[in-house]
């Protein structure tokens, strides 16, 4: 490789180390303030060095329900993820092979779906809920998740299928396979990272959310996200525990976005071209 | 795709029919059994999609109708009896609030500001990164970080880090007196270009990862050359890269931005509108007169203007997605 190019591409690899080392900090920061004494966080002029401490960790488990907490979070964003793969893949086979001139209009109406703020259904939705007395309630968010991670889950199985030839369905069903039996057997196994993808983005999008958990849930139904927030404001809570509380409400997606990184990037790609 | 088959076999069918006229029963016959056959498959297909569809309209349509309604009505939760029909009476109030009317400024200048910025910046990372190595991928698995972390924990992670006593950039700043004594979140002509830089943070990445898409799906031979033909390295990108570039940098833009103008975690824990309403955007408004004032009407019509304007992009979205789609196809 001659100087020059060599040169270029070693201050091009600079320049994204320091990109990184932006975009990396403050999460790196949140994680590392769950070790620091209160005192320390609150040195002014703030300190780098300190002596770490679990004290945090043992007021999560003083103040918080921490058991309870995830098996809320968790509860919500399976059972969301699941009911939304559940109607949202067959939505979006059926849109990327129908012939109909229609089709690609339904998937730009559940594409924008996915992008009506959430104050336009939170509000209705919260009374309807009251009427019926699901308020409070796991499945009242569960409901209103679904709808919007099911029309982001057809907008993009519908891009994932369409990008599947499909040729091969058309052989299989030649051969005497069911339209239903081409869709399971032949259509689903070529998009599985498409599979993955959406149900990376629903358990992400359903963990991360705290405004429809902040009305829809009620003390003992409550999220983790709605416990940072509440958490958050009260004297006897510092930052030291947020950061602790961190590892919980905000690691667990960080850790599955990295380790399935390819299909993280896959999804985003394909909803969008 | 099988559309366009039968539309030509049943053409043929047609020239066939004025040469032969046993062939053309035949041929019709097979037309028939096909276009049952086309007819069915449209049904399976159909109630493949019905629950999607059934399911969104009732949970997600429905409640926005609904909204819609309330917002001609005069409705608090907390005079629930006295709900009754007033017109437009909540949009000309909304008209009328100087809050709600800095509420919408603030929106668009939030919007577009971080808009142009994780562009800008997104672009300039994509290009660094245009080139499939180890050390690219592993750097795009990492940058993608911050898009993950939940925003409510971004708005309380970058509040603390500028908090100007023990914050670390924020006693940075107040000590280079770059900021006042009360830091930047604090600083009404300030506070919301803070959080257009606090939201390019968490998604310059994202933005950068789409552009990157399109540089990679970019015709390799047109690039090589114009590289060849001696244009520089500004030149390619002003004359070539650019405008190959632009429907899938169009794209990025349009879903940013309807992302963006509904921005309410990062602001809700961090500055909660304020100092002032120096940062009140039409979600936190919104969200303040239904959920905190239970004002169902005056929440309504904010959530109607919010939607009709992002139905607007969305429009544009998709007049710019479908010529792009025709000309790959």
């Amino acid at each position: 490789m001659p100087d020059r190019a060599r040169l270029s591409l070693l201050a091009r690899r600079f320049a994204i180390c320091v990109v990184l080392v932006i975009a990396l900090a403050p999460v790196v920061w949140l994680f590392s303030i769950a070790y620091k004494p209160t005192s320390d966080i609150f040195a002014s002029p703030p300190t780098l060095l300190f002596s770490p401490t679990w004290d945090n960790f043992s007021s999560v488990f003083r103040y918080f329900n921490l058991g309870r907490l995830l098996e809320s979070s968790l509860i919500i964003a399976i059972g969301s993820t699941a009911l939304s793969l559940l109607i949202g893949v067959p939505a979006g086979y059926a849109l990327a092979r129908s012939t109909s001139p229609r089709a690609i209009w339904l998937a730009y109406f559940f594409l924008i779906i996915r992008t009506v703020p959430p104050i336009a259904t939170l509000i209705p939705f919260y009374l309807l809920m009251r009427d019926i007395g699901l308020l409070g309630t796991w499945w009242a968010v569960i409901i209103l998740n679904t709808a919007l991670n099911s029309a982001f889950v057809v907008w993009m199985m519908f891009a994932f299928f369409r990008a599947a030839p499909a040729s091969i369905e058309e052989a299989a069903m030649t051969d005497g396979c069911t339209d239903f039996g081409a869709f399971i057997q032949v259509a689903l196994p070529t998009v599985v990272p498409g599979l993955i993808a959406s149900a990376i983005f629903c358990v992400m999008f359903s963990w991360n959310d705290f405004l429809y958990a902040m009305f829809l849930t009620k003390a003992d139904t409550k999220t983790i996200s709605v416990a940072l927030l509440s958490a958050y404001g009260t004297k006897d809570i510092s930052w030291g525990t947020l950061g602790a509380l961190a590892h919980f409400s905000t690691l667990p997606i960080v850790v599955m976005m990295i380790a399935l990184n390819r299909y993280f990037v896959q999804g985003l790609t394909q909803g969008v071209h | 795709m099988r559309r366009d088959r039968i539309a030509t076999d049943s053409g043929r069918d047609v020239t066939v029919v004025s040469r032969n006229g046993a062939a053309s029963a035949r041929d019709a016959a097979a037309f028939s059994t096909r276009w049952s056959y086309a007819r069915k498959r449209q049904l399976f297909l159909g109630a493949l999609a019905a629950p999607a569809l059934v399911y969104v309209l009732a949970v997600a349509v429905g409640p926005m109708v609904q909204g819609f309604l309330y917002s001609f009505d005069n409705y608090n939760l907390i005079r629930p009896g006295s709900r009754h029909f007033v017109g437009l009476d909540n949009y000309i109030a909304l008209w009328r609030d100087p809050t709600a009317r800095s509420a919408v400024i603030n929106t668009f200048l939030f919007t577009f500001g971080a808009v142009t910025i994780e562009f800008v910046l997104g672009l300039g990372v994509a290009l660094l990164m245009w080139r499939d190595d180890w050390f690219n991928r592993i750097a795009l698995g990492l940058l993608l970080v911050p898009a993950t972390v939940t925003p409510l924990v971004v708005g309380l992670v970058f509040k603390a880090l500028l908090n100007p006593e023990y914050g670390m950039i924020g006693y940075a700043l107040a000590e280079s007196g770059l900021s006042g004594p009360r830091g930047l979140l604090a600083e009404p002509q300030r506070a919301l270009a803070t959080l257009v830089a606090i939201d390019a943070w968490e998604w310059t990445p994202l933005m950068a990862l789409i552009l990157l898409a399109g540089l990679k799906s970019l015709p390799i031979d047109i690039l090589e050359a114009a590289a060849v033909d001696g244009a520089t390295a500004p030149q390619r990108f002003r004359l070539v890269i650019l405008p190959l570039l632009m429907p899938a940098a169009f794209l990025a833009l349009i879903l940013r931005m309807m992302d963006a103008f509904r921005v309410f975690d990062i602001i809700f824990v961090s500055t909660s509108g304020g100092p002032a309403d120096a940062t009140n955007t039409l979600m936190i408004y919104g969200v303040k007169q239904g959920l905190e004032f239970f004002n169902i009407g005056a929440a309504s019509a904010v959530s109607t203007v919010i939607v009709v304007c992002i139905l607007i992009m969305a429009a544009a979205f998709i007049a710019v997605l479908k010529p792009a789609r025709n000309r790959h196809a």
